[in-house]
């Protein structure tokens, strides 16, 4: 991947413009603080750093009275941490996880592996820099960082939440092409997934100057339409 | 009936599940904070229950796997909401007189199987496993629960759940149900438990086996929904309890520490155990509640 690639993302972190009419104002407001304060975690951890969440949770540290909590499938969960190394394989599964959560979502990467590869930096089987993959709102670096900054972290992510400036999953639809021209880089051009995300930027208006591009016409070249699984005993 | 009292009955109707809706949003939050003791955690905010709630209900992209999902999560808080009114609470007895038990353990059915039909449309196995422990666990709790109903309902002479609130404040603390009856209100905890689907009967959640079981396609407004219908669960389990068991409520503060109190008991049971398997908990529940409900029963009709 070159780093002119790179250029083609639109970095929007702005906050949304505010509608116009005040008590809206202050629902979005109130919808803001909510989501802030209730963030639900999937339970789905890669390589190392998992083992830094555990105390994270329980007595000592306590995330829930931060209105963190885990759950376990992704249409409930809200926060996707990524907690190391993500080889090839499981990018995949990312990815496959992180489409079918429901916006907003928020990707946060634990370790330095997410980063810039870490230790792995070397691997042919490893992906070096998740946010070629995923867009992802918060890096927390460390190999591993400790439960204190994972909370620290957490607790920057809903500042961020609660200034509405946590906008990376429409950055997923807008810049779809980008994101999937490195996830075909890595796959092969085969590569398709069950959400139909071209057709969510649709519905919700969340399309952008560069959700349809090369790589989008090849997957619409090779997409096949899901079928059941056949059943067998 | 005169047209003031069509009019103050519909206003009742109308507060009765918001009331029972605040109520149980404190509840879920009581169960929460009381986990959170028992493992030495701080627990949740005050207000977490509702943020969870709102955040779930303002969720940007929702996903639906079609109309009869939808209409499941409908019939899920609306079985429990049409409940509500058929639960006296001091000062509000909706359209209660005109109900009566049966009735209610009717629409407390509702529930689950509309979260039944709203799951078997999302096709996720998980899914279909989850509600049909769900279904069996219903199976096997509602037997102790009819039991005790009829055994309640025998020794007040009547269905009618004012009359035997009335009859219990009448009298005093020797005329409520659970000194009349102990055995059949032991019976009758251990039902209620089953009901709510805590730990040790919490086999169609499972989140480490089944990933929630009936839940695990709700996402947004759905699993909303389904938080909100938890909260209606909490509240109809225990006051119905207190109902019948622990003389209603003479006013709000009685009746809101006996309900509290009530649930404090099997949600504290349930943080302290594993689960069950489904055979296990089928077995368990048709032997002892039942055998104890129908003990009671013997007291009560000899």
């Amino acid at each position: 991947m070159s780093n002119t690639d790179l250029d083609k993302i639109e970095v929007n972190q702005k906050p949304v413009a505010k509608r116009s009419n005040p008590f809206a104002n202050v629902f979005d407001e109130l919808v803001s603080f909510c989501r802030s304060r209730s963030m639900f975690m999937l339970h789905y951890c890669t390589g190392c750093g998992a083992i830094e969440l555990p105390p994270a949770m329980t007595s000592r540290f306590d995330m829930e009275r931060l209105g963190i909590q885990p759950m376990v499938t992704p249409r409930q969960a809200d926060i996707l941490l990524i907690t190391g190394y993500v080889s090839i394989k499981t990018l995949k599964r990312v990815i496959l996880t992180y489409e079918q959560m429901g916006a907003p979502k928020y990707v946060i990467g634990i370790c330095s592996c997410t980063v810039n590869g870490g230790m792995y930096w070397q691997s042919y089987a490893t992906a070096k820099k998740l946010d070629e993959y995923v867009p992802v709102d918060l890096y927390i670096a460390g190999c591993m960082p400790r439960p204190e900054a994972v909370m620290e972290g957490l607790q920057q992510l809903m500042e961020k939440i609660k200034t509405d400036e946590a906008n990376s999953w429409k950055q997923y639809y807008a810049n779809y092409d980008y994101y999937l021209g490195n996830q075909q880089h890595l796959f092969g051009n085969n590569w398709q997934t069950p959400t139909d995300i071209i057709g969510e930027a649709k519905t919700y208006k969340l399309e952008g100057p560069n959700t349809l591009g090369e790589h989008t016409k090849i997957l619409e070249s090779v997409q096949r339409p899901l079928e059941p699984l056949e059943m067998k005993l | 009936m005169a047209m003031n009292d069509i009019l103050l009955t519909i206003i009742e109707v109308i507060m009765m599940p918001i009331v029972a809706f605040i109520i149980g949003l404190f509840m879920v939050l009581m169960m929460r904070k009381l986990a959170a003791r028992l493992q030495r955690r701080v627990g949740p905010p005050l207000f977490q229950p509702l943020y969870d709630i709102i955040k779930l209900y303002g969720k940007q992209t929702q996903v639906s796997h079609g109309l009869i999902h939808d209409i499941g999560i409908v019939m899920a808080v609306g079985g429990y909401v049409a409940a509500e009114a058929l639960l006296p609470v001091p000062g509000m007895n909706g359209i209660a007189a005109q109900g009566g038990i049966i009735t209610l353990a009717y629409l407390t059915m509702v529930p689950s199987l509309g979260l039944a039909l709203g799951v078997g449309q999302c096709a996720n196995p998980n899914g279909s496993i989850g509600i049909s422990r769900a279904l069996t666990s219903m199976l096997a709790y509602d037997i102790p629960f009819i039991i005790v109903i009829f055994g309640v309902a025998y020794q007040f002479g009547s269905t009618n759940l004012v009359d035997i609130i009335a009859t219990q404040q009448a009298g005093g603390f020797s005329t409520w149900g659970i000194s009349e009856m102990p055995v059949l209100a032991l019976a009758g905890l251990f039902a209620m438990h089953a009901s709510l689907g805590k730990q040790p009967f919490e086999i169609y959640i499972a989140p480490a086996e089944i990933a929630t079981g009936p839940m695990v396609e709700m996402g947004g407004k759905f699993l909303g929904g389904l938080f909100v219908m938890q909260s209606f669960q909490l509240y109809t389990a225990s006051v119905l309890y207190v109902s019948l068991f622990l003389g209603g409520g003479e006013n709000w503060i009685t009746f809101l520490l006996k309900c509290f109190g009530v649930l404090a008991i099997p949600v504290v049971i349930a943080y302290l155990f594993p689960r069950y398997r489904t055979d296990d908990l089928v077995r368990l529940v048709w032997k002892w509640p039942v055998m104890l409900a129908l003990i009671g029963i013997a007291f009560v009709m000899n």
